[in-house]
């Protein structure tokens, strides 16, 4: 052997002829079943191509790849291992001349049917599998570096080659179990070649590599369940070059796109798989149209949520609806806070708009809202806010808050909530999201830190909207428990991150305001301890946060005076979740003596040197104005009714001092008796509105005219009837009998308005 | 020092337990295997015939009838030159399919393969349910050979294959040049993969 090898290595020129010469032998040793000799033959053969050099070797190589297939055609199991041997050892070798007419077809096919090898015998069987891998490695290394060979990334040999590995890889899986990870296993082999290959691809070529790996786990149903297909893509993640790993989450949403018909388990899991595999490419998951994807998975959002309302809401469906939210909230981790933003305006954006007459009774729209909202607050929990109003641009904030009253008790939670990951910069929102009045409220240990000039500004410009918000929230009649709770979080937040003297105010106002209303508007009992319980618990947390002894005295006070009387108005009772109807007074009767007292507030508050002038006038005439204003171009049947309520007002001669007193009992109890008493009555008002805005918006003018002069007049009479026992401040009127009917109006005209 | 003159690829599909692989067998090593679990991916044997005194090499792949590996046995079929659709004639669904498989070969294999239509297991005569004139009537209306074999009883299965490589080596011969028509074909081959790619690419 050695004296062959020398011989070769001297004269070059014979090599061609030593190869034909082994070439003709081994097949007749083939023949003739003398595998002795055949082992011999590519010994010399092996031996040759190793030590020969590179130049010489163009037509020796002929002459070997004809026998490495002649012994590949073999049955003989030892053959064709032998074989793959040589040629992978062949694979090795960088040849620096190119070939012209050097064909691979066979070995690919070759190779890839001995992937597939069932022989009984399983340690031949695995012996085969793993020289099939071995053999398939190389000839895509010897291929792919050759601009002259055929491609090795045409489809017609990726189709064979990649079913070939992930076969093994899928068997390796199911087996792994029972055999050790010994390097030989095909299946580990395979998982190898795999990632090699995938390195290898480049922009152009990814996508054969990644076409058949998604056939391949369809064909062999993989999806559902999806452990095989989250380790293919995640070994294709870190295997595949960085800059091309959005394609592959590109390749997965388009494959998406083409199971949007397919049982939602399966596409779940292709949406599992999905996130896994933006998990990891981070920063490169998003290629170049960062909306795009967004719209592709809103979109499917879209169709299952259309689906979901002929069928049955099934657990599957939700499955992937929550697949879904959670992915979009991956992808968006992965993007720079102005992007995410801008995400989620357009989320926001996504949002069926809620006719604006009526609140929305498509419960399909309800459900789109809400999976908006709740993918709204995935991407929200992801946004790092830095500065409050880079975080609510006006054309964000609008739409959120307009969706914050909605009559939906569960939007409107997830609302809030979406508000209160973006408010909260200093981790607190986990220790306010329960209603507690901590007698110290170190002991709840928040993190306040001075809010910067911006978040003032802010807060002067947007607070107001924030707060006006909050109280049509507190307002609902539908609320739950939950609700109020994410009341009282926003408040506090919003107090505990925009903390200067202005909105001090402005918190204790609104505290007082919705006090007032709980005292005097028409709501369950429980909404109105759920309100005083509100206002305790916020005025225990801003009291003690800015340490004015005489306030602290009083909110102490008032609450040491509800333990003893009112239990009911103190949280730990008005959020029990597991109260019954008992646990409430059966009357219900305010006692102003467990009412926190906004004289004693203002003089605390005006002692310490603060400027309470705003604080005095109460929260809800200086929206009730803005609120006016709307109705006063929306409808003349308001202004009847508007001008009808002032002239009773001034009839009863008291509007002045009722205005400016707001808290003063009688007024209120009594109104409140008046109020009760005539529920009725009230209905039919109401009615009667609905009419005439139906009326309004569609007959002619005319007609309205005429229309509105007679309902008005029967109004007046109606409204007469009521106010005839007491005099009404519009402020607390107003927005009772208007509730159902003027809201929507009000959100859409109301924010512009008031910004400005 | 080549042993044969021409080469040709020859590849079997049909529906899972068809008795595809039992043909081969039968053919390349002249045993029938009881119990032959089912193929999977795809098997390769080769078979050298003699044809009018020229040695004709067959390379057959016997492709794996389950559905899960069709995505790798279809590409298989484009660089076939003679495509053998077998049913089984005591199985119904076996022949309705026949036309899914006839849809796949449009698909995927090159146009100037020549296809068999294989009725097998005829020794079944007792559960037959495919009657043979119904399938030769298909088989006529589908332009493609039709036979009856049986791999247990060897009927047939040798002529199957013989006339197969007759055929080609007819074809091989009277385009003369074998090789300029091979490449040929190679080239409409690698002119419809560009377009393949471009469809891909409206992805992006």
């Amino acid at each position: 052997m050695d004296k062959l090898t020398f011989y070769a290595m001297k004269s070059p020129e014979k090599l061609d002829r030593i190869a034909n010469y082994l070439a003709e032998r081994l097949s007749q040793d083939v023949r003739r079943q003398r595998v002795g000799f055949v082992m011999i033959a590519m010994e010399a053969l092996d031996s040759l191509l190793v030590s020969c050099h590179a130049q010489s070797l163009n037509l020796f190589v002929e002459s070997f790849l004809k026998m490495v297939q002649k012994l590949l055609e073999c049955d003989e199991p030892d053959l064709q291992c032998l074989a793959t041997n040589s040629f992978v050892k062949f694979a090795n070798i960088e040849e620096d001349t190119p070939s012209y007419h050097r064909r691979y077809d066979f070995f690919v096919s070759k190779f890839s049917s001995m992937c597939h090898n069932c022989v009984a015998d399983p340690d031949v069987r695995a012996r085969l599998r793993t020289a099939g891998v071995r053999g398939l490695q190389g000839v895509v290394r010897k291929t792919v570096s050759d601009d002259l060979q055929v491609n090795i990334w045409e489809k017609t040999h990726m189709d064979k080659i990649v079913p070939s590995l992930l076969y093994n890889m899928q068997v390796g899986m199911s087996e792994e179990l029972e055999s050790p990870k010994d390097e030989d296993h095909p299946a580990v082999v395979a998982e190898t070649v795999f990632r090699d290959l995938v390195c290898r691809a480049s922009y152009g070529n990814i996508n054969s590599v990644l076409k058949p790996v998604l056939l391949h786990l369809d064909d062999h149903k993989l999806w559902v369940p999806n452990d095989f297909a989250v380790k293919c893509f995640k070994i294709i993640m870190y295997s595949v070059q960085a800059q091309y790993g959005y394609i592959v989450v590109q390749m997965l949403m388009n494959h998406l796109d083409d199971h949007s018909k397919q049982l939602p388990r399966v596409k779940a899991s292709i949406v599992n798989v999905l996130s896994e595999t933006v998990l990891i490419a981070a920063g490169g998951s998003v290629g170049p149209s960062v909306l795009e994807v967004f719209n592709t998975l809103l979109k499917h959002l879209r169709i299952s949520v259309d689906k979901d309302i002929s069928a049955t809401q099934s657990p599957d469906e939700k499955n992937f609806q929550e697949a879904i939210i959670n992915t979009i909230g991956e992808f968006a981790k992965n993007l720079p806070d102005y992007q995410k933003i801008e995400v989620m305006m357009f989320i926001m954006g996504k949002v069926p708009p809620s006719s604006e007459s009526q609140p929305v009774k498509n419960s399909k729209d309800v459900l789109l809202q809400t999976m908006l909202m709740k993918t709204l607050l995935k991407v929200a929990t992801k946004y790092k806010t830095v500065l409050l109003n880079n975080a609510f641009p006006s054309t964000f904030l609008d739409p959120l808050l307009r969706m914050s009253v909605v009559s939906d008790p569960g939007i409107r939670r997830l609302i809030q909530e979406i508000i209160h990951t973006l408010l909260d910069r200093h981790d607190n929102l986990l220790k306010l999201t329960t209603v507690r009045i901590p007698e110290q409220i170190s002991t709840l240990k928040l993190t306040v830190e001075k809010a910067q000039r911006q978040d003032i500004m802010f807060a002067k410009k947007s607070g107001p909207l924030f707060y006006w918000h909050l109280y049509k929230n507190a307002e609902m009649q539908n609320n739950k428990v939950d609700n109020f709770e994410t009341i009282f979080c926003t408040l506090a937040l919003m107090f505990v991150e925009m903390n200067g003297d202005e909105v001090l105010i402005d918190s204790f106002r609104f505290a007082l305001g919705i006090q007032h209303m709980a005292k005097v508007g028409d709501l369950p009992i429980t909404h109105k301890c759920a309100i005083h319980a509100i206002v305790a618990a916020h005025l225990n947390l801003i009291s003690q946060l800015t340490a004015v002894p005489a306030l602290c005295e009083h909110v102490a006070v008032v609450i040491a005076r509800r333990k003893e009387s009112a239990p009911f108005y103190l949280p730990a009772m008005a959020f029990n979740r597991k109260n019954t109807a008992n646990s409430y007074p059966e009357k219900d009767v305010v006692l102003e003596s467990c009412m926190f007292n906004p004289d004693t507030i203002s003089d605390a508050l005006r002692n310490s040197g603060h400027d309470t002038s705003s604080l005095v006038s109460p929260f809800m005439p200086q929206n009730v104005i803005g609120f006016d204003q709307v109705d006063l171009k929306k409808s003349a049947s308001d202004i009847h009714s508007l001008n009808i309520s002032f002239s009773l007002d001034s009839r009863s001669s008291s509007i002045e001092s009722i205005r400016k007193s707001v808290g003063e009992e009688i007024t209120f109890e009594s109104l409140k008796k008046v109020l009760e008493m005539n529920p009725r009555a009230k209905e039919e008002e109401q009615k009667e509105r609905q009419k005439i805005l139906e009326k309004f918006t569609n007959g002619p003018f005319e007609d309205i005219v005429a229309r509105s002069e007679a309902k008005s007049e029967k109004f007046a009479n109606k409204l007469n009837e009521i106010l005839e026992k007491i005099a009404q401040p519009p402020q607390a009127a107003e927005p009772l009998s208007k509730d159902g009917l003027t809201v929507p109006i009000h959100n859409i005209q109301f924010p512009e308005l008031f910004i400005y | 020092m080549e042993d044969y003159k021409y080469l040709f690829k020859v590849v079997l599909i049909g529906n899972a337990g068809v008795g595809k692989t039992c043909l081969v067998r039968r053919f390349t090593q002249g045993l029938f295997p009881p119990g032959q679990g089912a193929t999977i991916g795809v098997d390769f044997m080769i078979s050298t015939v003699e044809i009018d005194g020229v040695k004709v090499k067959l390379q057959i792949w016997d492709t794996a009838g389950q559905e899960r590996f069709r995505s790798i046995t279809q590409s298989y079929y484009r660089s076939a030159n003679a495509l053998i659709l077998v049913y089984d004639i005591s199985c119904q669904p076996s022949f309705d399919c026949l036309p899914q498989w006839i849809n796949e070969m449009d698909m995927y294999a090159s146009t100037k393969v020549i296809t068999y239509l294989v009725g097998n297991k005829s020794d079944r005569v007792n559960q037959r349910e495919i009657p043979a004139h119904i399938a030769e009537r298909f088989a006529q209306q589908q332009d493609m050979r039709f036979l009856e074999t049986s791999a247990k009883e060897a009927d047939n299965v040798k002529r199957l294959f013989l006339e197969i490589a007759k055929e080609l080596t007819q074809q091989a011969r009277d385009n003369e040049i074998c090789s300029q028509y091979s490449s040929a074909s190679d080239l409409g081959a690698t002119d419809t993969s560009p377009v393949g790619n471009f469809s891909c690419c409206k992805g992006f």
